[in-house]
């Protein structure tokens, strides 16, 4: 994994047209950012599109980018998460207008509801807010884990909890509320707008 | 409804970051986002909290063929390595130098916002290399753009706004070297809208040496070997954007 540092020298040279700058970026970040795609899409033929189309982006929008807004990793994670949840709510739609029933999606959020909470524990300890977090409940932490690495939208994470679409809802706001308290008790994430 | 109440502004921003915000509300919520800072900085803030998140996740290894279609998506049918700034990082750095005024810079902006105006084909990412000129007018207002393909024998103008020529006058454009020899005529300009004006040689011919492009009104258009009969009523500098 590159440093910050490194990936804040090489997007300024990407935005003038150094190839062997945007090249660097690519090897540095891109088994990264394609695992991210995949756990939202559950596809690598589409994670790898989304790939290929975020970095299209990078190339024409480097100039776009603006450390004091955000680290390059945050950015470049942003621009392939993006492209994936939209992938992934435009193939649905595809899929929902040529089957009447679409189960095996279903199933698989269904199945795979326990890997989202487990990448999230261990992100949590990580960056050593598990006690802080630990305070929410499971199942608010689990909504929070499907939003982010599945990509869900509320009534799917309803769906797949099996709760009404209010408490899923709920679940998510206190998911967030309470990482934003616990990365701010950690001293990690000062909030620019405050 | 106003998406500026900092209640409203956090819910929105944290909701867009983390993907729940879906379908139209996520499309009006990133037009809004290319518009106001203050939503950027706020979705800026929920996507820095949130990527803490993704460091866990494991990597995969693309296969080679990502970056190949990359690189021919990029890089290939262009004469050479050019990003979408280079044109205009060399247009602020010339500038820096002192070459060349603020016109370059707004004329190579509405260059870009209209690639048309220089007849630039659409599919191609970078301008070609090309004289441009834009005219003030006395007050300094921007008021022709011209431009023309460096070998091309065709010049584009665009009226940005409307020139006051009187009856049995024309507006008759120069072009004047730098060497401080004399103007020399290119051909009539219209009083709005736009304009190709042959010219009587290649581009690169005609302009090389050439500094500067004015306008006088004249009774007649000028032929080869004219002087200006006036005063310029427009003027500004010629620029070569490569």
């Amino acid at each position: 994994m590159p440093t910050n540092e490194d990936l804040a020298a090489l997007l300024p040279r990407v935005a003038l047209g150094d190839r062997a700058a945007f090249a660097q970026v690519y090897r540095a970040t891109c088994a990264h950012l394609l695992g991210l795609a995949f756990r939202i899409l559950n596809n690598r033929e589409r994670a790898e599109e989304v790939l290929q189309e975020a970095f299209v982006n990078v190339w024409h929008s480097a100039g776009g980018f603006n450390a004091s807004v955000a680290s390059p990793m945050t950015w470049l994670i942003n621009i392939v998460r993006n492209k994936a949840i939209d992938a992934l709510r435009s193939g649905k739609a595809e899929r929902a207008s040529t089957f009447a029933l679409d189960e095996d999606a279903l199933a698989v959020a269904a199945d795979e509801a326990q890997q989202p909470q487990a990448l999230l524990d261990e992100s949590l300890t990580r960056l050593r807010i598990n006690g802080c977090m630990g305070e929410l409940g499971a199942s608010q932490r689990q909504a929070l884990a499907l939003a982010y690495y599945r990509g869900m939208v509320h009534t799917e994470i309803a769906d797949a909890l099996r709760v009404p679409l209010g408490t899923a809802k709920a679940w998510v706001r206190r998911g967030l509320d309470k990482l934003r308290a616990c990365l701010e008790a950690a001293g990690l994430r000062p909030d620019p707008l405050t | 409804m106003n998406y500026l109440l900092p209640e409203r502004l956090d819910r929105l921003a944290r909701e867009y970051a983390l993907g729940t915000l879906a379908g139209p509300a996520r499309r009006r919520f990133e037009r809004l986002l290319r518009q106001t800072p203050v939503a950027k900085l706020a979705v800026g803030a929920w996507q820095e909290r949130l990527a803490g998140l993704a460091g866990t996740v494991p990597a995969m290894q693309p296969s080679e063929s990502v970056w190949r279609a990359l690189e021919q998506r990029l890089f290939t049918s262009r004469a050479a390595p050019e990003g979408p700034l280079q044109w205009l990082r060399g247009l602020l750095s010339a500038r820096a130098l002192g070459g060349v005024l603020a016109g370059a810079f707004v004329c190579a902006l509405l260059l870009r916002l209209q690639p048309g105006l220089i007849g630039m084909e659409p599919q191609s990412e970078v301008l070609p290399q090309s004289y441009v000129g834009l005219l003030l007018d006395a007050a300094g207002k921007p008021t022709v753009l011209a431009s023309s393909k460096r070998h091309g024998r065709v010049m584009t103008v665009k009226l940005l706004q409307p020139v006051d020529i009187p009856a049995g006058s024309v507006a008759q454009l120069w072009a004047l070297p730098a060497d401080g020899s004399a103007a020399f005529p290119v051909g009539v300009v219209p009083g709005s809208g736009t304009a190709s004006v042959a010219l009587a040689d290649t581009s690169e011919k005609l302009f090389f040496k050439v500094s500067r492009l004015a306008v006088s009104i004249e009774a007649a258009p000028a032929k080869p070997g004219d002087k200006p009969s006036r005063d310029f009523v427009l003027s500004g500098h010629c620029v070569k954007l490569w």
